[in-house]
């Protein structure tokens, strides 16, 4: 296949910038924060940062000697590793359930789960839900509403489906029921079809933010870590609306400083996870896309 | 039948509590509606409350003009974040394909599909920081350049409301959305490409005579399978980038609907607006369905 002409070439070359371009383009905002967020105050003189001026831990030092963004931490922690697994145990059941062609009324329990992908009730009633079953200012908000996930439970049943169907009739023959068929036998083989819905979920708890902001504003130990990111960018909002009124500061860090802090240590975490797990991701991806 | 159910009991034990969890949050919500059409007064129980029918629905077409510019701003912002997400990830996947160094085009494809998994705290946060009028890193260093005079208010100005939205989200879901497209190429027989070659076809004619034509129906089936969900937004994003200078142009209905029912505390009004956004996403889903089917073959049901 290799061939050189001069309209491939240049166009190799112009392909190869583009690349290079969207590459900055995507890594950029994330070095630039990373480097404000080590530099000290005093030495930047504005504008775009490359490289820390100055190189300091103090906004992280004074970041996790805030009480809040430690609370924070730890409630994400607590969303991210309880909510997935919640969630991955009553989903791939009924996922298994489901697979099952013998069960009764399978086409009926099928269509009662996908159709709640495509109504939604809204906010409204939603919000009165939570009242009544007093959800609502509670950890459990985070956890009870998605232990079950349809879309997952798609994934899951479609991976099942694809196993050979022997794995079952042989443990049939060997006289296990139906609970020990799911356990011993189906649930160990799908270990990649659950990393993958077990990363999203993941990642959809850490990076939730909306249903603390509609339900739980009133309990602060309940903040998750992108909260307190989103209450700390509204006080620096407010503080600039200050400098404008002829304040100015200097100190060790500034708001701004801390807030890229923040900011850096609510990526961290998905950051370093990321480069091994990109694979699962798009599996799962994948799978989906072909009915989801 | 009753003895099949008796020797499905572990089934049905296993099935339960997601049947039961789904019931209490995805279908006890919808009988909530009702207080759309009810005097609906928190405290005072639903049944004993005051019957007025479509009084909401009826308000918000005649007593404001607000519908005009919600779905204005619904269907534009969605529209154009639609094709320029697709269209985007079109070429994107194109261009990766002819990358040469294999090493350097995983590298890509990883880092692109980086921002898919942040928050969108995170990007508004790092919007903030890049973007704020006096501020932001680029306005102050385009400043500092002399290349304008003051900074440009990209996050206020509804100006570039509407641009600058949709260009966050392609930021965002660039590497998401150009997978399958990724996918869908590493899926076209080689022998494709050798027999064009052994007839003389140049890289160019084997892109444009195989690339794109065989890429053309995952990008259409794309099209039509997202065309149902243009009344939805992404709350969060239009949470977080609607502000009071720019919301005319930015406000849409998810965030109205938020905005009346839990900020104004007007329960029946955002109800009654939610039920008919919901209804009407519904019958275009169906429509949308119905069409693909006839012409593609494939379907969301």
């Amino acid at each position: 296949m290799k061939e050189r002409t001069i309209s491939g070439t240049l166009f190799d070359t112009g392909n190869f910038l583009f690349m290079l371009f969207i590459l900055l383009l995507m890594v950029f905002p994330f070095v630039y924060i990373l480097s404000y967020s080590l530099s000290s105050p005093n030495m930047l003189k504005g504008g775009l940062v490359l490289f820390p001026a100055g190189f300091t831990f103090d906004s992280y030092a004074k970041a996790f000697g805030d009480p809040a963004v430690l609370k924070g931490a730890f409630v994400s922690v607590a969303r991210a590793l309880i909510g997935p697994a919640v969630m991955l145990f009553f989903t791939s059941m009924a996922a298994y359930v489901l697979t099952r062609n013998d069960l009764v009324f399978a086409k009926f329990f099928r269509k009662y789960f996908v159709f709640t992908l495509y109504i939604s009730s809204g906010i409204i009633p939603m919000y009165l839900l939570m009242g009544y079953l007093e959800l609502k200012g509670t950890f459990l908000i985070y956890i009870v509403p998605g232990a079950v996930s349809v879309f997952s439970m798609v994934l899951i049943k479609t991976y099942i489906e694809g196993l050979p169907k022997e794995l079952e009739e042989a443990a049939v023959v060997d006289g296990a029921n139906d609970f020990r068929l799911f356990f011993q036998v189906i649930f160990p083989i799908c270990t990649p079809v659950f990393a993958a819905v077990v990363l999203f979920d993941c990642v959809n708890q850490w990076n939730a933010f909306i249903d603390t902001q509609i339900y739980n504003t009133m309990s602060p130990n309940l903040y998750p870590l992108q909260y307190v990111l989103y209450n700390t960018l509204n006080q620096i909002n407010s503080l600039d609306q200050l400098k404008v009124q002829g304040q100015t500061q200097l100190s060790a860090i500034t708001p701004q400083t801390f807030k890229m802090a923040i900011t850096v240590i609510t990526v961290l975490p998905i950051a370093c996870v990321y480069p091994f797990l990109q694979k699962y991701f798009i599996k799962g991806l994948l799978v989906g896309s072909i009915k989801g | 039948m009753i003895t099949k159910i008796v020797k499905q009991r572990y089934l049905f034990a296993m099935l339960l509590p997601a049947v039961l969890i789904v019931f209490t949050f995805s279908y006890v919500p919808i009988f909530g509606w009702i207080i759309a059409f009810v005097n609906y007064r928190p405290g005072v129980p639903l049944f004993s409350s005051e019957w007025v029918g479509l009084k909401q629905f009826v308000a918000f077409f005649t007593e404001t003009k607000d519908f005009v510019y919600l779905l204005r701003n619904t269907l534009s912002i969605n529209i154009g974040a639609l094709i320029a997400n697709l269209g985007t990830a079109f070429v994107f996947a194109l261009l990766l394909n002819e990358i040469r160094l294999k090493f350097f085009g995983r590298l890509i494809q990883t880092v692109t599909f980086f921002p898919f998994f942040i928050s969108w705290i995170i990007i508004y946060s790092l919007s903030s920081s890049l973007f704020a009028t006096s501020s932001g890193a680029i306005n102050e260093t385009l400043v500092q350049w002399g290349w304008i005079k003051e900074g440009i208010n990209v996050l206020g100005d509804p100006k570039y409301a509407w641009a600058f939205i949709i260009l966050i989200g392609v930021w965002k879901f660039l590497g998401y959305n150009s997978v399958i497209f990724i996918s869908s190429i590493a899926s076209i027989p080689s022998e494709f490409y050798e027999a064009a070659q052994i007839d003389g076809a140049n890289r160019f004619q084997r892109m444009w005579y195989i690339t794109i034509p065989n890429l053309i129906p995952t990008l259409i089936v794309l099209l039509i399978l997202n065309s149902g969900w243009i009344l939805n937004s992404n709350f969060e994003q239009f949470y977080l980038f609607t502000n009071t200078t720019n919301w005319e142009k930015m406000e849409v209905l998810d965030i109205y609907i938020y905005r009346y029912g839990l900020q104004l505390l007007n329960y029946p009004y955002a109800t009654a607006v939610g039920i008919m956004k919901t209804v009407i996403s519904l019958v275009i889903i169906v429509l949308v369905n119905a069409t693909a089917k006839k012409t593609t073959g494939k379907a969301i049901f």
